[in-house]
Order: structure tokens, then sequence, then C-alpha cells
């Protein structure tokens, strides 16, 4: 039983194809790189997956429900979420703000219980922040919590708009080139951090340009162009085919 | 003593109405230029009920609180599909239709003619007429409406609102229903304005539309602007200069036939001085700026 | 009857197109709402009105002058309000604000210095006016529209054919790829605000000479002018003076079914409709289709 299945998904933008007949299962557990050259219709897939855009066809089911046609923040609260490709922080917030509003069900986001049962509410946030302390401090950003997200470097931001990722509860995760433009320390550090989610039950779909950090981390690479799956396997598999290879020199 | 209770009662209600604007502009991120509307309606409501019905002051001021909040929703919506600046239009917009609506729906509304003789308000026996009295009530609601926005603005509710203001999609993809935040805004900013509006309108005992123009909506956003958007305090201490700084031209011996045009060239020349030297107001930390993205 | 209607809207239109065109040609290079337009376009009738008080001319000589002044005001503001927030990265909500606040105070200025009370540059006794297919129209209106048709023109080939009308075009599109082509995107737009001002002062005072002024009436005909460019689609000129003939055209219509005083109303109304419904004309800069 697959966590994620699409089925032929086909999305069109003023007569450019971004997606055509997209299909795909990921397994619960897996860590899925998706590679293909720009333009390849990936952070599309994505934007359909997470209900920013709607596909013109075609179906996306997550454990077993369809989510093509649901708005984004309802497939949030499914277990879908996600990084974005230019990255996106509420930048004016704290660094502790930002992973505590992505916190589910917080009793203190309704209007009637921050005035008729504010304890409740004060309690859930207590707990959440605790939560969120120590999710940060376990990724190396215990030291930042107040400072404004706007104050981190790059690299740190990319780590923690991952860890609001997992404030969420996420069971499917999916990273916009999550090590893209950063130092090769910090690569490292999201790898490893990438590497120990499947164990705390998550599932990974990443988009990558960098090969090295795909082989490292992925189960299986998807490798897509022109808006169509065209080939998956294990990354070694994925890099020898001749498709793949033809794909790039073009 | 008289003259300085009645600047008092008339910043208290100016209070009620930045804070409740700021919770949308400030806080939420959403300009705009409709408020006067929302009192308005709020001071029409409670008026034409003490006149015609004449049911007890509160009842007033939550029928009107309920009528405005619907109007709230009405405008909120809009907010919804119809982007940034275009909005802005769509709020100046509504305000234009309700003054217009006030200002001809002379069956109901008496029109330019206004409603005169509006009763004071008697709250459980507490008849209130004096000035005096007048500054308790008013100010009970403003503080009141001071606490209930800080509440709202501290809580993990307000922790949402700031995150649509900065980056919408981020807050959609963290799960957050970000319409029914926006029109909920709406509605507590409405309802607040409401109240205000029946203050309004049983302290001056005579209501008419030209206190509810495009004017006075520009006038409580310069407060909000000029005071601090995203800074409770700052609505507080916005209200207190703009209300004062003109009135204290009386001092100077100004006529005041011309008064009324050099208030306005103030707050006028404040807005300009302050977007241009310190878009963020006194003590605000939003500037209006949209995020780097998008 | 329904030829004065035809007419009135034809005339209210003409009007309604000269403060629109000036307040598009704005909007599509500097992207934001000047607000402040709609004291531009007061000025203008009352420099008139000033100048003639100084110097005895008639009012066809004093003219120039007062339209000059009214431009050098609106280009003015650019100079010296807007430009310094653009490089200074304000976005379009802070120009707006300044923009309102400068209307303010320019609009109370007029009034301290004129008064509020309605003002008159016309020189002639009002006259009958000629009669045309069985509806009246004075010279003054029929003017106002060969004015109308006259710059309507003018703009679409000068945004054809010169030099400055390529480059605007390019600004209007995109601001960034106009740049690296090497346009200088502050002269395009301070050429922007002169013509623009410059048409509105044009607008200001056919109005006032039609039926005379008061220091209020910049705010009503710019949120016309507004209403024209977002429905009639903001990114073309003929799309503009379209919208400006429909509504003109449309709060005649609504006005003799229903009534002078909800004259403001009707044109808030459609534009309410054409912003949820139909808004065609959206400047395409900020559409978010997705994402990124």
């Amino acid at each position: 039983m697959s966590l994620l299945s699409c089925d032929s998904l086909t999305k069109n933008f003023d007569g450019v194809e971004a997606l055509s007949g997209f299909s795909c299962a990921v397994k619960e557990g897996e860590i899925v790189g998706l590679i293909g050259p720009n333009g390849a219709g990936k952070t599309t897939l994505f934007n359909v997956l997470t209900g920013f855009i709607v596909a013109d066809g075609g179906q996306a089911s997550f454990q077993g429900k369809k989510i093509t046609g649901k708005p984004p923040y309802q497939l949030a609260r499914m277990g879908i979420t996600r990084t974005f490709q230019i990255l996106r922080l509420i930048k004016r917030l704290t660094v502790l703000d930002n992973a505590l509003i992505c916190f589910q069900n917080q009793p203190g986001e309704r209007l009637g219980n921050i005035f008729f049962r504010w304890r409740l509410s004060a309690r859930q946030e207590a707990a959440n922040r605790e939560e969120a302390i120590a999710l940060l401090q376990q990724y190396g950003l215990g030291d930042k919590l107040h400072d404004l997200a706007d104050a981190l470097s790059y690299g740190q931001q990319k780590l923690l708009s991952m860890i609001c990722c997992l404030s969420a509860s996420a069971n499917l995760i999916l990273l916009d080139e999550p090590v893209a433009g950063i130092a090769p320390e910090m690569i490292e550090k999201i790898l490893d951090m990438i590497k120990g989610l499947p164990a705390q039950g998550k599932t990974i779909v990443l988009i990558e340009h960098n090969m090295e950090a795909i082989s490292q981390v992925c189960d299986r690479v998807i490798f897509m162009d022109a808006g169509e799956k065209i080939c998956e396997g294990t990354p070694g598999e994925v890099r020898n085919d001749h498709r793949v290879i033809e794909a790039y020199l073009e | 003593m008289e003259y300085l209770l009645h600047i008092f009662v008339l910043i208290g209600i100016y209070v009620i109405l930045s804070v409740s604007l700021n919770l949308i502009a400030g806080y939420t991120g959403i300009l705009s230029i409709a408020h006067a509307a929302f009192y308005g309606v709020g001071a029409y409501v409670a008026a034409l009920m003490a006149l015609k019905l004449q049911t007890p002051f509160l009842s007033n001021v939550f029928c009107a609180i309920i009528l405005t909040g619907i109007f709230g929703v009405i405008v909120g919506v809009p907010s919804l599909r119809i982007r940034d600046d275009y909005f802005v239009i769509a709020t100046f917009a509504f305000q234009v239709i309700t003054f217009s609506v006030l200002n001809n729906w002379v069956s109901i509304t008496s029109g330019p003619m206004g409603l005169p003789a509006i009763p004071q308000p008697e709250i459980f026996g507490w008849k209130v007429s004096s000035h005096w009295e007048f500054l308790a009530l008013v100010g009970v609601f403003a503080v009141l409406a001071f606490l209930v926005t800080r509440r709202i603005v501290e809580s993990p509710f307000g922790r949402v609102l700031k995150a649509i203001r900065e980056d919408e999609v981020f807050a959609l993809a963290a799960g957050k229903n970000v319409a029914a935040y926006k029109v909920l805004v709406f509605v507590i900013g409405a309802a607040m304005a409401a109240v205000a509006g029946s203050l309004y309108a049983t302290y001056i005992t005579y209501i008419d539309p030209t206190s509810f123009t495009v004017m006075e909506s520009i006038f409580i956003i310069s407060i909000v602007i000029i005071g601090g958007a995203g800074n409770l305090w700052g609505s507080v201490l916005g209200a207190v200069v703009l209300v004062v700084l003109p009135e204290a031209l009386r001092f100077i011996g100004l006529p005041n036939s011309v008064a009324a045009n050099v208030r306005q060239i103030i707050y006028g020349a404040l807005l300009v001085a302050f977007m241009m030297w310190r878009p963020q107001g006194f003590l605000g930390e939003y500037t209006f700026r949209k995020g780097d993205q998008g | 009857m329904i030829q004065q209607i035809i007419v009135n809207g034809a005339i209210s239109g003409s009007v309604i197109l000269l403060i629109a065109i000036g307040f598009g040609i704005i909007f599509r290079s500097a992207r934001f709402f000047h607000f402040a337009h709609g004291a531009v376009l007061v000025v203008a009738p009352y420099a008139a009105f000033q100048t003639m008080k100084w110097v005895a001319l008639p009012l066809v000589l004093v003219l120039p002058v007062a339209i000059m002044t009214a431009t050098a005001l609106g280009t003015g503001i650019e100079v010296f309000v807007y430009r310094p927030l653009r490089h200074r990265k304000a976005g379009s909500p802070i120009l707006l604000i300044a923009s309102l606040g400068i209307y303010i105070v320019i609009q109370n200025v007029v009034s301290l210095c004129f008064g509020d009370d309605t003002k008159s540059i016309r020189t002639r006794i009002v006259s009958p006016g000629y009669d045309l297919y069985g509806a009246r129209i004075t010279g003054i209106q029929f003017i106002t529209i060969c004015v109308a048709i006259i710059i309507t023109v003018g703009i679409l080939i000068l945004m054809k054919q010169t030099k400055l009308g390529i480059a605007f075009r390019a600004v209007a599109n995109d601001p960034k790829l106009a740049r690296t082509a090497g346009i200088e995107t502050d002269s395009v737009i301070l050429w922007s605000f002169v013509l623009g001002s410059a048409f509105a002062s044009v607008g200001g005072v056919l109005m006032a000479m039609d039926t005379d002024m008061t220091p209020t009436m910049g705010m009503r005909a710019l949120m016309m002018g507004v209403v024209a460019v977002i429905i009639g689609d903001v990114n073309s000129f003929i799309g503009i003076a379209l919208g400006s003939v429909f509504l003109g055209m449309a709060l005649h219509l609504g006005v003799w079914k229903i009534g002078t005083q909800w004259q403001d109303s009707i044109a808030f109304l459609i534009l309410l409709i054409f912003l949820l419904f139909r808004p065609q004309g959206f400047l395409g800069k900020k559409i978010k289709k997705a994402t990124v």
C-alpha cells in the first residue's frame, strides 16, 4: 500500500505542458529523490501535491484518500508538508515562533478558546513550546531560539524550514532543493537530518540537482523530464540510465 | 475642564477605532480605507434603535455589533479574491457606497439631515449624561477594546495573523485556513468599530453622514500608521497625537473655519513625512512592505 | 431622451477618459495608485482662476499657465516624494499612503486659499448650447469630447511610434528587464508623470469650464478615472478609453433610472463587480499563479 500515489497527473500552463501524465508511487518510510532538468515539472508536481496548483487531469492520493483538488491548508492538516524552492519563512518572527506556528491543532488558534478557554490554550502552547525547543536544540538551532528568522544564515534558514515540517507532525515531507546554495558543513547536517527521518515515521520526497546528495540519502530516485516520469530505480541505476545521461547532455 | 474631558472622550473613541483597524491592517497586513463605514453603520444602528425602539443602550450596542459584523463579512470576503492595492480600492468603494446609502436612504437614515436628539445611554439605571460619566463609559470600552485586541494578537491566533501578513503561502502550507482568519479579523474589527460608533452617537446625540466619510477612514488609518502598525500602544499614542494636535491649534487662535483644513493638512503631512522617513510610525513593527518573495 | 443620455454619457466619458488616461500612464509605469492625481487635476482650474485675478487676461491665454503649473506639481511630487521612496525600495502600499497624504495636504491648501464654495472660471454666461440630433450640447462639452479623442489617438501613436512610447511599454511590462536593456526607468516614469499630470490638468480645466469647481471635486473625478482604468483593462489605452466611455454611459443611464444621488454608488458597484468577477486588466506583476 503506497503512502502517496500519483496517477497520470497533467497540468497545462498557457500551452506549456508542465505535467503530462505523471505517475508514481511512494512507500511509507522511503526517501525518494526527484531529479530532472530545469522545467521538467518537479516543482509543479510538488505544487499539485500540496494544493497550490490544481491539476488539469489525473489523480493523486495520500494514505488512500484523494488529495487532488483540496486546498493547501487541508493537505497540510492531513499530514503533507513541504519546503519551497525559494525559501519561505516568517522572517519577522523569531525562530521559535516559526517552529511553533507549524504545530497542528493549536487550541489557541481558535478565537473562542483564547477568550473562554484560555488555560487550555496556554497549556497546549507551553507544551508545544517545549517540543519546539527540543526540536530546535536537536538540530542545532537551540541558541537561536529568540533571534528573528531573518538573522539566520541561509543554511540555517533552510534547516529551520525543515524543522517546521517536523513540528507540523507531517507524515509526508516534500523538500524542494533542501541543500541548494548552502555550505558543505550545513549540507552534511541537513542530509544527516533527512537520513534520520524515516526512523521517526516520516516519508520524504526531495527535489535536488545535487547528485551526490541524492546518492547519499535516497533509497530510490525518479527521473523526470518534460512533465513525465522517464525512469526510476536506485540512485546508481538511474544515474547510469542512458536516457538520463542523454537528457543532461542535451 | 469640560473641554478637556471632551478631548479625552474623543481619544477614547479613536483608540477603539484605531486598535480595531490595527488588527486588520497592522497585524494581518490588509490595508483598509473602509473603517469609517463600519463606524458609521454601528453609529446609525445604535442611534436608530435608541430613537425608534427606545431599547436600552447595551442592547443597541449588541445589535450594532451583530449587524456591523455581518457587514464586516461582506467586506472581508472580497479580500480573498482581490489582492493588495486593488483591495484598497475596493475598500474605498465600500466606504463610498456606505456613505451614499447613509446619505440617500432618507426614509431610514434621514439622509443629510441626520438623526438628532439621540437618547443618552442608560445602563442598569445609571444615566450617562455628564462629561465625566461619558469619560468613564468610553474609558471602560476603550480599555476593553485594548485588552481584547491584545489577547488576540498575543495568542497563537495572533501569530497566525502575523504570518499571513508576512507570507500567506507559508501560512497556507503550515495548515492555516487563511481565508477564515481574514474574514474573522474583518468581523472583529467591524464589531469594535460599531461599539465606537454607538458611543459616538450617544455622546454627541446627533449624527449625520458627514462624520463617516472617506476622509474619516483615512484619518483612522493615519492614526494606525503614524502610531505604528502592528503595535497596540502605537494605536493609543497615534490616537492621542492626532486628536490632540489639531485641537491644540484652537489655542493659537486659529478660527474654526480654518481649523478643519489645517487639521487635515497636519495629518496629511504627517502621513507623508512618516512614509518618507519612518514608515513604521512611532512604535510600529510593520511597514506594509511585502516580504521579499512574490 | 435617449439621445441626451448618449450625449451626456459621451461628455462624462470624455472627462473621465482624460483623468483615466493620465492615471493609467502613471500606474503602468510607476506601478502604484497615485491618489494625488486628484489634487493635480484640481490645481489647474484654480491656478487659472488665480492667474486671471492677477493678470486680466482671457481664459484662453491663462490656460497654458494653469496646465503647466499643475503639471509641474505632479512632476514635482514624483521627483521629491515617489522617486526617493522608490529608490529606498518602498513598496506600493507605502507609495499609496504617501500619495493619500499628499492629496489631503494639497486639497486642503486649495480650500484654505480659495474657500470651499464653488468658484468659476467661465467667462461667458451659460449658453443653451447646440442641438445635436435632438440632444443639447454646449460648446465646451463638444470641445471636451474632441480633446478626449485627440489625446487618445495621440497616446496610441506615441506608444507605437516613438522611442519614449516603446521604452514606456518595456517598463510597463517588465521593469527589471527594461533596466537590463538599458532603459532609464526613472526617466520613463518622469515623463509618465509629466504627460499624466498634463492630461489631468486639461481634464480639470475642462470640467471647471463645464460645471465650475470646488476643492473636493478632484477625489471624485479621480475615482471615476480609477474605475474606468480598472474596468477597461489597465494594460491598454484603448481599454481605458472604452472603460471611460462605458462608465460615462452607465452612469448617465443609471442616473436616469434611479437619480443622481446614486451616481457614486453605481460607479463603485460596477468597480466591485469587475474586481470580483472580471479582473481583466489586472497588471500581471504579482499574479501568483503558483508558489515557486
